[in-house]
């Protein structure tokens, strides 16, 4: 354990002194390298350093929360006191740690401090040349690499001693193509909750080429059309756009607030039946995944929406305590700096039963959304605006030209309730999730599903 | 925070580097939510640490702590020293020769950390509370906050820079939520400065209302091409793209759409954009930058032509260039990379009622979402969405939702008719002083 129990104890009793219903103490230990390249070279190279803890107190709904760049008792102590300060009156009695006895389903089987770090800058040069041997056309490449190792402890007033450490790698890509004055882009992407034997699986080389190749691609495109149209999405990006339009809406915070469209809803039908929902942090190796959440609640699975029905929401400790229900380890932060806060791990549409190619047989006209570049979305209707990096046009039941500068914009409810075929080739996709200035890891996922009447903004009216 | 600096930098000098800086930083903020007139949140934060750049030969390499123990500063210099033998490198690799005059700059209000917490927190109150008592169809406030934030920057460096400055600065937001007819819309508004005195709260909670309350009932319009009256918050979206590849980086990776283009006409003559590193309400102000070179102003594009680019140390050599005071650095646990400081678009005579009263036909835009994903600013392509009301005979008319509006940035640069009197700083996306602007034709995309 990074603390010592006794520490932990003292810590989380100190800050209850001045009251407050709930005390944890959150500590981390993290080191972190990244290296990026460009031109050919590696640019940028850092490791760094990262220590502290955060004490929470809350009462009712209020919280008080104080973090500190420190281990130290002393700092903690002080920290614990500041933070009881917070929140008078109230207040329970601490309950006897123990310990969680939850190993961790992530197997590191190579951890990155046993990669020299000249190797690692070996994997982002072969992707370099790989991007670089798509076509003549690449006019520049950019490749960035991390690895983050981090050793977490949670305590709280409730008994709760639980840690884990966590290993993350991360690779992505990025490619620029020219051609008489047009310039597209291309990226791809990789990343897990593992080692570094995840580059067995798929060498950085892959990443390099399938960047290159999107970018090669859109060289070809024309200005995309505009209007209601139906759109097909590839398997895997999509799982962003039901992220961020349909997913937000299901964290608890904004349910207790009723600023989610689904808020009350429970059991009803908001979505076409062929969508099931679903958010599991405790996928073995999956990007999103921890063994516990930042609140020390083991990771599960749970059901969003099954068969179009609304079946549950996303909680961590304190909503789930003000709303009577039980948290379902998804409170998540960014580091000992912020507070937890309900939030995704791994969110995904199951497959379906159609096959990719019958969808897209069966579409007369429409539009084939293929990699989403990012989106945004207002939280309290669901509408939504996403960038797509990569689409084509549908002809007569097939993919033709490639269609550069479209934006998909709807609403996440009318969305979910437009998916009229669904696929069984089911795919993950891994991200980084802003929410209230804190970035987490999120993987998301989908497979090839179609929209009826969905909104493309392109430049031809 | 000098003093740690120093230290980090002896043992940065004692792993044989050639070169070396130390970038020393400490943070203490506050915050502060409130919801239906309860605190809600109270968050305090205190960190610091350093940051170091070795150089050898030709390259750098960096790391940083937030342990400040001895054995972790001389870890964490071998670190940095490791690092310089991956990178690869070039002559134009080095520190900057340090400035001998630096701009004396007021950053710092002592009524900041002399204001109770009582006051800043019936403050966030006053905000929440505004915006509810504006309409009865304003449903609820979320996430009305203030927050402060105070630090001290120290950098020292082997040849011989060894400086600190400190700053504070804080601000208030809110989302106010109108509801009608089962619609919701949200609106939001801020205020900033370095002491809760100088912030408008009631103005603020006031505006995050107004703007909700306005696009509500909004629905998409008919796909059309027409002029469009960008918001400062929307102009301020705008310039910052714009503002992101007049760097000298972006146009030596041949990233940005104004790469050889300096004495050129870029935009309408009525438009000049200047980054400001020394204006005294600009957050983002400091004497020295993240490499200790002295900050100050820079012209980007004057009367419509494009007069130059922001450059770091690396970057301005590779031109053969001076430092402009852009080697950004975030904290301790970032390297200096070119980057603005403070973006003013300059002039602007027309007041924004003229601007729309001009307009037969157009687009009054109020929000703009997906400006990261839909502003290419490589290619120029332009397609983001946006809410807003349409405007038909001069006059604004009803609220459109759910739209794309789109175009080319340079066509947009050449198109901007008109530029308002009515500039204000918007602290999103960077610090950016935006009026309101006119832009000939663009696309909306609809029914």
């Amino acid at each position: 354990m990074l603390l010592d129990q006794d520490l932990a104890q003292k810590v989380i009793g100190e800050a209850l002194k001045r009251g407050g219903d709930f005390a944890e103490i959150y500590a981390e230990r993290s080191r972190s390298n990244t290296l990026s390249l460009e031109d050919s070279r590696i640019e940028r190279s850092a490791t760094g350093l990262d220590a502290g803890a955060s004490i929470r107190v809350t009462r009712g709904r209020a919280i008080s929360f104080v973090s500190t760049d420190s281990l130290e008792e002393g700092s903690l102590l002080e920290a614990a006191r500041l933070a009881g300060d917070g929140l008078a009156g109230g207040g329970v009695v601490m309950s006897q740690l123990s310990l969680i006895e939850h190993p961790s389903p992530h197997i590191i089987e190579v951890a990155p401090v046993k990669v020299a770090a000249l190797d690692k800058a070996a994997m982002l040069l072969a992707a370099d040349e790989a991007a670089r041997g798509a076509g003549s056309e690449i006019v520049q490449v950019s490749v960035s690499f991390s690895d983050d190792v981090s050793e977490i402890m949670i305590a709280n007033s409730e008994g709760t001693l639980a840690g884990e450490e966590r290993t993350r790698v991360r690779l992505s890509a990025r490619a620029v193509g020219s051609r008489e004055g047009i310039i597209q882009t291309g990226s791809d992407s990789m990343g897990a909750h593992r080692g570094m034997e995840l580059f067995r699986d798929r060498k950085p080389e892959d990443v390099g080429l399938v960047a290159a190749q999107k970018a090669l691609t859109m060289l070809d495109s024309k200005p995309s059309p505009s209007g209601k149209m139906t759109v097909i999405m590839h398997r895997g990006f999509g799982g962003v756009l039901f992220h961020e339009a349909c997913g937000h809406g299901l964290e608890a915070d904004s349910i207790e607030k009723g600023a989610s469209v689904f808020a009350g809803r429970i059991g009803e039908q908001v979505a076409s039946s062929l969508v099931t929902l679903v958010d599991d942090g405790s996928i073995p190796g999956e990007w999103g995944s921890n063994a516990f959440d930042d609140e020390g609640v083991p990771t599960q699975r749970t059901l969003l929406i099954e068969e179009g029905r609304l079946a549950g929401f996303m909680y961590d400790g304190l909503r789930a305590r003000n709303l009577g229900a039980v948290s379902t380890g998804n409170g998540r932060r960014q580091s000992f700096r912020h507070p937890p806060i309900p939030r995704m791990t791994n969110t995904f549409i199951i497959a379906g039963t159609s096959k990719p190619e019958e969808i897209i047989a069966a579409t007369r006209h429409g539009f084939y959304a293929k990699t989403l570049s990012g989106g945004q979305v207002e939280p309290a209707s669901g509408d939504f605006v996403f960038g797509v990096s990569e689409g084509y046009l549908i002809e007569n039941g097939r993919v033709t030209s490639p269609l550069r500068g479209a934006t998909l914009i709807g609403n996440g409810l009318t969305a979910l309730n437009n998916i009229d075929m669904v696929a069984d080739d089911f795919e993950m996709h891994i991200g980084v999730c802003g929410k209230d200035g804190q970035g987490v890891p999120a993987g998301s996922g989908q497979p090839t599903l179609r929209m009826l009447d969905m909104t493309v903004g392109g430049t031809e009216v | 925070m000098l003093e740690i600096a120093r230290k980090a930098l002896d043992h940065a000098a004692a792993t044989g580097a050639d070169q070396a800086e130390a970038f020393a930083n400490n943070t203490r903020s506050t915050r502060i939510r409130v919801y239906r007139q309860e605190v809600e949140e109270l968050a305090s934060s205190t960190g610091s640490g350093v940051g170091i750049r070795v150089f050898r030969g030709d390259t750098a390499g960096f790391a940083y702590t937030s342990d400040l123990s001895d054995s972790a500063l001389a870890a964490t210099a071998r670190a940095a020293s490791d690092n310089a033998a991956i990178n690869a490198g070039d002559r134009f690799m080095g520190l900057p020769r340090p400035s001998e005059s630096f701009p004396e700059l007021d950053l710092y209000s002592e009524k900041l950390g002399a204001t109770p917490l009582a006051g800043k927190i019936e403050l966030v109150k006053k905000l929440e509370k505004t915006a509810l008592d504006r309409d009865s169809r304003i449903s609820q406030v979320d996430s009305a906050t203030y927050a402060e934030g105070e630090g001290e920057v120290g950098i020292a460096n082997s040849l011989g820079f060894s400086r600190q400055f400190k700053e504070n600065t804080c601000y208030a937001f809110l989302q106010a939520i109108a509801e009608a007819d089962g619609q919701m819309q949200t609106g939001m508004s801020f205020t900033t400065g370095r002491d809760p005195d100088q912030l408008e709260a009631a103005a603020c909670g006031r505006e995050a209302a107004d703007r909700a309350l306005a696009l509500l009932g909004g629905a998409q319009c008919e796909s059309m091409n027409c002029a469009v009256v960008m918001d400062p918050f929307v102009a301020s979206s705008l310039i910052g793209v714009i503002g992101s590849v007049l760097t000298g980086e972006s146009v030596q990776k041949k990233r940005s759409m104004f790469a050889g283009l300096v004495g050129q006409q870029v935009a309408n003559g009525i438009f000049t954009l200047t980054d400001d590193g020394i204006h005294p309400d600009g957050l983002a102000s400091a004497p020295f930058d993240g490499e200790g070179v002295p900050m100050g102003e820079t012209a980007l594009i004057k009367g419509g032509v494009l007069q130059g680019y922001l450059y770091d140390t690396y970057t301005a050599r590779k031109d053969g260039c001076e430092s402009t005071g852009n080697g950004v650095r975030g904290s301790y646990r970032s390297q200096p990379h070119v980057g603005a400081t403070n973006l003013r678009l300059l002039g602007g005579a027309t007041p924004p009622v003229e601007m729309i009263a001009s307009v037969d036909k157009g687009f009054y835009v109020m929000e703009v979402s997906g400006i990261h994903s839909g502003a290419n600013p490589v290619s120029g392509d332009f397609s983001v969405g946006a809410s807003g009301l349409l405007i038909r005979g001069g006059q604004l008319a009803e609220p459109v939702r759910e739209v794309v509006i789109a175009g080319n940035l340079m066509t947009i640069l050449k198109n901007i008719n008109m530029v308002g009197d009515d500039k204000r700083w918007v602290p999103f996306g960077g610090s950016i002083q935006a009026p309101s602007l006119l832009i000939g034709e663009m696309t909306v995309s609809g029914k």
